[in-house]
């Protein structure tokens, strides 16, 4: 990969995993919209009621190892770590896949 | 506005998983196609940074809030809705996998929300309107309309679903979103093709149809 576009990468990196950092800082707590129509609409203005009735039609049950990411036991410190791995976990995906990709272009066109 | 598991009824959900899977084939037709030394580091810059930005959760008043989905804005930079797709389909796998942000079972509805029905709202109201009103404006517009329909459509789906009435849920997602629309969606994507288009112009897929156009 030329200089350039190790640069891109760099620079991308860098703005994501500032965001990541600051992020679990000045997030807002509030539900967002759709999490606040579920309150109101369906759960009569109580989170817990809302979250009662939908959880009685989940029929997934799957548990994410980051639940809103965090670390279990960890504070603000386990989020700020959580949300990094994320967005290095989609560095390495959006570059393995596009390069992939990429090479296979090459090599059809060859 | 990451719907969850419960949401949608399972054989509802299974309907926007094939829908979902359709255009991801479709995305990964135009990356066959598309796909070049340019354009991979520009893509995996905009996935890192649309899962980080996704996590900084804009307040909004009603005690809500919300985050921009950076479909339109990867659409309008890649030149093509299906890179919107494709990157969002990525960013929904790991927030829904190891994140519990969104659903298994109705995360081809999210897929289909926010990656398919954002892009191709927002990328092709900023198309239409590039060239009379500028890459900025129509950037902050395209980013507007992208969210505000994601949103509705999320709306329509639940309501399908039995779980909101349509009306409420419409007029709720609507308004709220039309807010985060322009202090998230809409400042952050016209921002940020801006500055690239600023920066580096030829990094811009959409600014060389433009050239061209005019």
């Amino acid at each position: 990969m030329n200089p350039q576009n190790i640069n891109i990468i760099i620079a991308g990196a860098a703005i994501a995993l500032l965001i990541a950092i600051l992020a679990p800082f000045l997030a807002s707590p509030n539900p967002d919209g759709l999490d606040k129509n579920l309150i109101t609409l369906v759960g009569g203005g109580s989170e817990e009621h809302a979250e009662k009735i939908i959880e009685e039609k989940n029929l997934v049950g799957y548990e994410s190892p980051f639940p809103d990411y965090s670390i279990e036991g960890m504070d603000k410190a386990g989020e700020v770590l959580a949300i990094v791995l994320g967005t290095v976990i989609m560095l390495v995906l959006g570059l393995g896949l596009s390069s992939v990709i990429k090479k296979k272009n090459e090599a059809r066109k060859a | 506005m990451h719907i969850g598991d419960g949401q949608i009824p399972i054989e509802q959900a299974a309907v926007y998983w094939i829908a979902a899977l359709f255009f991801i084939a479709l995305s990964l037709r135009w990356a066959r196609k598309e796909m070049d030394e340019s354009k991979v580091p520009i893509f995996a810059a905009l996935a890192a940074g649309i899962f980080a930005i996704q996590a900084m959760n804009i307040p909004i008043p009603w005690g809500t809030s919300g985050h921009m989905l950076g479909s339109v804005l990867a659409a309008i930079i890649l030149g093509s809705p299906f890179a919107g797709i494709l990157i969002l389909a990525l960013v929904l796998i790991v927030q829904g996998f190891l994140f519990g942000d969104g659903g298994i079972s109705v995360m081809g509805a999210n897929i289909l929300d926010m990656g398919v029905i954002a892009s191709f709202a927002g990328y092709y109201t900023f198309r239409a309107i590039k060239n009379s009103i500028g890459i900025g404006k129509a950037s902050f517009i395209g980013g507007w309309v992208g969210i505000v329909i994601g949103a509705e459509a999320v709306a329509i789906e639940l309501a399908i679903a039995g779980t909101f009435p349509l009306i409420p849920a419409m007029t709720w997602m609507g308004i709220y979103h039309a807010v985060i629309g322009v202090i998230g969606e809409g400042l952050i994507t016209a921002i940020v093709v801006t500055s690239v288009m600023k920066t580096r112009p030829d990094l811009v897929a959409s600014s060389s149809k433009v050239a061209v156009a005019a």
